[in-house]
């Protein structure tokens, strides 16, 4: 420890003003940041310090994650080796086959450790891309800008492997943080100022630029050659029967996106972050209150040619992205509502809408990115509205 | 010599009609996704701005003032027809994905913007020119969005494959998002950011 | 600036009106003859791909055309061919329009719900098929389809070979899936796959089908189907019904019939 901070320590001296480095400030303070604790301290009069700075938050919501990401590596493997079993395959196929085999470490569905394993091969790789190519459009904007490298993007890549399929190719998964990152985030001035989700933003735009990568049957399950369409894609075609029961969605045994299959998990995360005062449980509480008014009112129209109308709010909790983003995406700070009474009217948006577009349009099984990322792009008019409404009545009140 | 070549360079860079006015955005979006409808497209407009300059700048001093922008739309109106004709006679598989757009000139601003701003008070000639130079200014715009669209959404330049596609056993995988509008706004964004970076007079103080 | 009276007001509102339309009124008649043999040519372009008779660099379209491909105007419920005394304004083979009439009720009847699978609501009682003559033999005939898809109503034609059972070839000429999904169904290779699977089972029933997913090209069944299209799986199944109902017995069944009869 000693030789890194001393090491650190020697280096800076290229990194401050007149340094040969000087440009590159921020990156040597993203690392410096990193790994130690910062060595500023306030010289001139005291002001009000609270323990809970921007680093020590991203930290909250990166710990609220990790059940999350803990039932990727699990479920990611898990379904990956239920696969193989089920086609009769003994090993896998490339890198991921020799490292599995190097470790002697066997397929089994039945054992918690070797779908972990299997798990990891998958969502690290993806972790590290985006680590690697959002950090360098962060420290290409920072040092441009001449700003510091934000502790947002910890959560930002953390979040994006977890909403996409496992088998994704891994240039496209840097081609959607890039997007990401650069249109969602740093043309509008970096964290803080931008309207959209930046994940979300970069999942959207793989959404919509490889489709076949990322929507259909193919995908969910990180083996080549299986397909075993999401329960969501089973309740919307009435040809096929749901393969799952709720017990198992709610737990997250089901194929989908690596983190999001898990209702439990990102539970266990939205406790994490209404206890320490995070994550808004107002925008939580009325995504749920929206979803579950509009899909019961679905319940009772029915239909006689959309099988999704009958599809109770119990489902729409647990299937899909929901519960994830509802608790991960639906409440970033930066791109939701930000007025108290403004959150519920975002969150009862983000919650009608995803029942809409789940339910109604036929194109997409799955619309939970859409209604937070549209609920997004209304944050602002939410806010503006009731910033207005509270400006009135208080010219009212001392009039 | 040099206020016609200003009045025909003016509208390419320094006062690009999409780029900086954001006019005529609706059509840039809609017929981007190949180049050879881009530039059918372009040539269009061209000929409809600087024809209409030139009609409205000719008679500019007999219109009377109250019913000064329905002969302007009476004219514009007749060249966009005549144009759709034309496309529809002599390239009918291009007017066949052009569809309504090329009627929908009479509705860009920029035709009825330069005829209004423009021709109304300037001489046939200098209007005429006015209205190739915003017609190249918007065409310029259309072509730059529909090339990147063109190749990154089907691989192809001017129908032209040059990235072999991996449906076609090749190795490039096509952009969807390309295809679709929304794409042309982002490339409409960057060129704007682009431009705005090279001639900072250009951005917008608030 | 001019004056406003009304003299000179409706003087120059005249004269520009009818300037424009001397202009625009030459420009429709006179490009008008050009703009309908366009149109023609489309058609026939169209008629030529799905026939399988379209090669790069064709030089004379029509010629191929009128050589080879005889129109033909038939009764969909008995399959007889509709005799030229029985021509009206409507039904023609020179004026034939699909759309127009699917709209008229003289022309088309109302399909249940329940039969409706390629989801078209109402069934034309004519159609104009094409026979591809081979000296002087019907070597291929080419029907037209339709139905819906994801977004859209898909048009298209289904050739079949002289035996009435295999494909010769498939192509649609309007539809607005979306690009890279849906619209994959005007992707060359895919079409390719069509020809010379079997729509027909020897004891007459309509067995091709449209899978979601990818043939196993081993299997017993692999003559009769078709892979589908990876991440439409709404727009393959409109393709799937809209072949089905349009060789089934309410679509070309009893022509077909005909003509395997006659020979």
């Amino acid at each position: 420890m000693k030789f890194l901070r001393n090491f650190l320590d020697q280096q800076e001296k290229h990194f401050v003003k007149g340094g040969k480095f000087e440009p590159y400030y921020p990156v040597y303070e993203a690392i410096d940041t990193f790994l130690f604790t910062s060595g500023k301290v306030t010289q001139r009069d005291s002001h009000v310090r609270d323990a809970l700075d921007l680093k020590r938050m991203m930290m909250t919501v990166v710990v609220a994650l990790l059940p999350a990401v803990y039932m990727a590596l699990y479920n990611t493997g898990l379904q990956a080796n239920l696969a193989l079993a089920k086609l009769g395959l003994a090993g896998v196929e490339g890198w991921r086959g020799s490292i599995l085999s190097a470790l002697g470490v066997g397929l089994n569905p039945a054992s918690i450790c070797d779908n972990i394993i299997h798990g990891t091969l998958y969502f690290l790789p993806a972790y590290i891309v985006t680590i690697a190519v959002g950090g360098f459009w962060e420290a290409i904007f920072a040092t441009v800008r001449k700003h510091e490298i934000n502790e947002g993007f910890l959560v930002t890549s953390l979040l994006f492997p977890l909403i996409l399929p496992p088998n994704m190719p891994f240039w496209q998964m840097a081609l959607g943080i890039s997007f990401g990152v650069v249109i969602g985030k740093e043309i509008f001035g970096g964290v803080g100022m931008n309207i959209l989700n930046p994940a979300l933003t970069g999942r959207a735009f793989l959404f919509f630029a490889y489709p076949a990568q990322i929507s259909g049957d193919a995908v969910w399950v990180a083996v080549d050659g299986f397909s075993r369409a999401t329960p969501l894609a089973q309740f919307a075609d009435p040809t096929m029967t749901i393969g799952v029961s709720w017990y198992d969605a709610f737990m997250g045994l089901i194929p989908g996106s690596m983190g999001e299959t898990s209702a439990l998990a990102c539970l266990i995360g939205a406790f994490v972050l209404v206890v320490s005062g995070i994550g808004s449980w107002r925008i939580m509480l009325s995504v749920l209150v929206g979803m579950v008014a509009l899909s019961s009112l679905l319940n009772v129209i029915g239909s006689e040619s959309n099988p999704m109308f009958q599809m109770t709010p119990a489902w729409h909790f647990v299937l899909g992205g929901f519960a994830f983003g509802a608790i991960f995406m639906a409440t970033d700070p930066v791109s939701a509502a930000m007025t108290e009474s403004g959150k519920f009217v975002y969150g009862l948006l983000i919650g009608c809408l995803v029942v809409l577009v789940r339910v109604i349009n036929p194109a997409f099984p799955e619309g939970m990115m859409l209604a937070i990322l549209f609920g997004n792009a209304f944050a602002p008019i939410i806010d503006k509205i009731f910033i207005k409404r509270n400006i009135k009545r208080r010219l009212l009140r001392n009039a | 010599m040099s206020k016609y070549r200003k009045v025909i360079a003016d509208p390419i860079f320094h006062n690009n009609p999409i780029a900086l006015q954001i006019l005529g955005i609706c059509s840039a979006l809609a017929v981007t996704t190949k180049l050879e409808t881009a530039a059918v497209m372009s040539l269009a407009v061209i000929a409809v701005t600087a024809f209409s300059n030139l009609a409205v700048s000719i008679i500019r001093n007999h219109i009377p003032s109250s019913i000064r922008i329905l002969v302007e739309m009476t004219i514009i109106a007749s060249l966009v027809i005549i144009a759709d004709q034309i496309i529809k006679a002599y390239a009918y598989d291009i007017s066949k994905q052009l569809s309504i757009f090329v009627g929908l000139i009479i509705t860009n601003c920029i035709v009825m913007g330069r005829a209004e701003a423009f021709a109304l008070k300037n001489p046939p000639l200098v209007s005429f020119l006015d209205g190739i130079g915003n017609g190249v200014g918007y065409s310029l715009i259309l072509l730059l969005v529909g090339f990147f669209r063109e190749l990154l959404g089907s691989g192809k330049v001017f129908g032209i494959s040059v990235l072999a596609l991996n449906t076609e056993g090749g190795w490039y995988v096509p952009n969807g998002l390309f295809l679709l509008s929304p794409s042309a706004f982002f490339l409409i964004g960057f060129i704007i950011w682009a431009l705005r970076a090279w001639y900072p007079e250009q951005v917008e103080r608030d | 600036m001019p004056d406003d009276s009304i003299k000179k007001t409706v003087g120059v509102a005249l004269g520009v009106c009818l300037v424009c339309s001397v202009l625009v009124s030459t420009a429709a008649v006179t490009l008008n003859a050009i703009q309908e043999e366009n149109k023609k040519l489309d058609k026939i372009k169209n008629i030529l791909l799905a026939g399988g008779l379209l090669s790069d660099g064709m030089e004379d379209i029509k010629a191929a055309y009128d050589e080879k491909v005889e129109p033909t105007l038939i009764e969909l419920a008995t399959g007889a061919i509709v005799s030229e005394e029985n021509y009206d304004k409507v039904l023609n083979i020179e004026h034939f329009d699909l759309k127009a009439i699917c709209s008229h009720s003289d022309y088309s009847d109302a399909i249940s719900p329940k039969k409706d699978i390629a989801n078209i609501k109402r069934r034309p009682r004519y159609m104009l098929v094409y026979s591809v003559k081979e000296n002087g033999q019907t070597d291929k005939v080419i029907l037209p389809v339709f139905g819906k898809g994801l977004w859209s109503t898909l048009f298209g034609f289904v050739a079949l070979n002289k035996d009435m059972k295999t494909v010769a070839g498939f192509t649609f000429y309007e539809h607005g899936e979306t690009p890279g999904l849906g619209g994959e169904i005007d992707n060359p290779r895919w079409k390719k796959m069509w020809l010379g699977k079997a729509a027909f089972n020897d004891a007459g029933e309509v067995v091709i089908e449209v899978l979601k997913g990818k043939v196993d090209n081993a299997g017993a069944n692999a003559n009769h189907q078709i892979d589908g299209l990876s991440g439409a799986t709404l727009t393959t199944r409109g393709v799937d019904q809209l072949v089905k109902y349009w060789l089934s017995s309410d679509g070309y069944g009893p022509f077909l019939n005909k003509l395997r009869q006659e020979g």
